[in-house]
């Protein structure tokens, strides 16, 4: 009977079974679409910049000096990679980078080509050119603002000059390896990557590393690793991307919280409609409702048929909108949405703002979905349960 | 219950029933007595708003008085929950209404079949039964038809089958002719008195229709409220 009387007002049932539909799909191409943008955001951060921890020594951040060094960067290195977490050091150091007619300030980043590639992206975001090279002692790869505002391409020369570690003039002549994509601010305008040994050559820094990049797998939670690399490196300065960068973690917290303001915004919407679908349909059959009491049918039974009249819709509504957001999620994941490059709290974002799709995506909006419909269906399924049946039949 | 020939089946005891309109209170029944016995074949007449709809849905236990005591098979229908309510009218009490009432979902066979369903009687002798009343209300090969697919007489004849599917104690009958042709009104009535006379079910028309109380072996008539007169016939 529920099946039937789902049918009997054909155009009532598509266009509430559209209604949901619609709302799921909708909410799972958002749901994915705003998970994908945390993700990707997230993974910027981490990938291209910060990683998931950094090691310094004890107030290198206070007051960031070519001589306060970590001291053992192997060992430790080393007792991270027993411990199960991907480590790689870096050297640090400021000056100035000057092109053909001018000059910026740049920092110089001594990179471990080889194992840096384990805790960072960055080489693969070269616009123009090529990433470091062991082989290639003399090639830079630089910030692309740094390269704008020196006013060199690919294959160009930079002349840096700075103060090596036995206070002299420290300069040498670069050629132009490769320009980065946008990474964040700071990289952008001044970021200048050279070979770990030609910074060490160059700076006269043989030994030590300024700060280390460690990585966790994704099983791995951030405070677990943390305490993790502080037992191991107990005398050195331990930070989570979160202390490192506090305003983007809270921008982030705050943003899936909007998202999630977002998420009920829309639901309450949803489940507005779906309640007008639902008092809709019941109210213009409480009379056969009343019939039905009349003739035996007791509260649960009517309770139980308005509900399974409305599980078949739902059941309907999420079949289509789930195979219909399939397509539309793939899209959207492998595709994405171009938004032409773009940079948040200086760090950049990804200029294909693709989709998460996982069984989360689906999962949430139809248990979501779901509840509204059972939140929905209740007060007009309990209307028509408990009324009495002469009162129901009077109704016209 | 009580299940002895002696006892009426159904009982109105001193019945009151007052609606509210707004502020406006409406006195529909005021203190109504009326007994019902096995296989009577009665009638309730009177004017428009007299109150003998409300004592009919008061006797089948689909809306409550407002005071005095309502007695089904000797049971007080007011100590009785809303689920035992619902038995009561599924086992005990058929329905037959003025605009029919069918599930229009469902077919003539489907809807004569429901209280049978509900009081779990098994497929096969569901449909023994059915094919049988229908038959017996001339509907035989109808038994696939919706509703919409019917005539109105045709419809009041499943309704009938539907009331006496489940073998209640009585079957209360709103107005049943009203809404159909004389022809259609005769043939009703035959077949509920053949109900009535080979079948010993118990009826108890509300009724405006004379053709109804000429048939009736019992006319009570109610004005304002009460019973006015009560004209039993050998």
């Amino acid at each position: 009977m529920a099946w039937r009387n789902v049918w009997r007002n054909r155009r009532r049932t598509l266009v509430t079974i559209a209604a949901m539909s619609l709302a799921l799909l909708v909410m799972i191409l958002y749901a994915g679409l705003m998970a994908g943008y945390f993700r990707d955001m997230e993974r910027n951060i981490l990938d291209l910049e910060v990683g998931d921890l950094q090691v310094f020594a004890q107030s290198y951040r206070d007051n960031p000096s070519l001589y306060t060094r970590i001291e053992d960067p192997d060992g430790l290195l080393g007792s991270l990679e027993a411990a199960g977490v991907q480590a790689s050091g870096r050297l640090l150091a400021w000056g100035l980078a000057a092109g053909e007619d001018t000059s910026s300030g740049a920092s110089f980043r001594g990179v471990d080509v080889e194992r840096d590639t384990q805790v960072s992206k960055i080489h693969r975001e070269v616009a123009d050119g090529e990433w470091l090279d062991p082989a290639d002692p003399k090639g830079v790869v630089l910030g692309r603002r740094l390269a704008r505002t020196l006013g060199v391409k690919r294959g160009g020369e930079v002349v840096v000059l700075t103060q090596g570690a036995d206070g002299a003039m420290a300069y040498d002549l670069f050629r132009v390896r490769g320009i980065l994509k946008g990474i964040g601010d700071a990289t952008d305008r001044a970021g200048l990557f050279m070979n770990e040994a030609v910074f060490r050559e160059l700076l006269l820094v043989p030994e030590g590393a300024h700060q280390i990049i460690v990585r966790r797998s994704q099983e791995q939670p951030l405070e677990g690793v943390a305490d993790l690399v502080r037992s191991v490196a107990a005398e050195l300065d331990v930070k989570t991307w979160r202390q490192l960068l506090p305003t983007l973690a809270s921008m982030l917290d705050s943003g899936r919280s909007a998202m999630m303001v977002m998420f009920v915004i829309v639901y309450i919407a949803i489940g507005i409609v779906i309640l007008n679908a639902m008092l809709m349909a019941v109210f213009e059959r409480i009379r056969e409702f009343g019939v039905l009491k009349a003739i035996g049918v007791g509260p649960f039974e009517v309770l139980r048929l308005i509900v399974v009249e409305s599980a078949i819709q739902t059941g309907i509504a999420v079949a289509i909108g789930a195979t219909l957001a399939v397509p539309g999620l793939y899209y959207l994941s492998h595709t994405g949405i171009d938004l032409g490059g773009m940079s948040m709290m200086g760090i950049a974002m990804d200029p294909i703002w693709r989709a998460e799709a996982s069984p989360e995506t689906f999962t949430q909006p139809i248990v979501v979905l779901l509840c509204i419909v059972a939140v929905a269906v209740i007060y007009p399924a309990l209307k028509a349960a408990l009324i009495e049946p002469v009162e129901a039949m009077r109704h016209q | 219950m009580n299940d002895t020939h002696s006892s009426p089946i159904a009982e109105l005891r001193d019945v009151t029933k007052v609606y509210r309109q707004g502020a406006l209170e409406v006195h529909a029944l005021r203190g109504l007595n009326l007994s019902i016995e096995r296989a009577e074949f009665s009638a309730v007449c009177g004017p428009s708003g007299s109150g003998k709809t409300t004592a009919l849905n008061i006797m089948g236990a689909l809306d409550k008085p407002t005071s005095g005591e309502v007695l089904l098979e000797g049971t007080d229908l007011a100590k009785l929950s809303r689920r035992v309510l619902s038995h009561l009218r599924r086992d005990r009490i058929g329905f037959v209404f003025q605009a029919y009432n069918l599930m229009p979902v469902l077919t003539a066979f489907e809807n004569a079949e429901i209280v049978l369903s509900l009081q779990g009687v098994v497929p096969e002798e569901r449909r023994e039964r059915v094919m049988g009343l229908l038959a017996d209300v001339g509907l035989e090969g109808l038994e696939d038809r919706r509703p919409d697919e019917l005539s109105g007489g045709q419809q009041q004849r499943v309704a009938i089958a539907r009331a006496i599917a489940g073998n209640p104690a009585i079957v209360l009958a709103d107005e049943p002719t009203a809404n159909v042709d004389s022809e259609n009104a005769e043939h009703l009535l035959d077949i509920m008195e053949a109900l009535n006379r080979d079948r010993g079910v118990t009826f108890l028309f509300s009724t405006h229709d004379p053709r109804v109380m000429e048939r009736a072996r019992r006319v009570v008539r109610i004005v304002d409220g009460k019973v006015e007169s009560d004209d039993r016939r050998a």
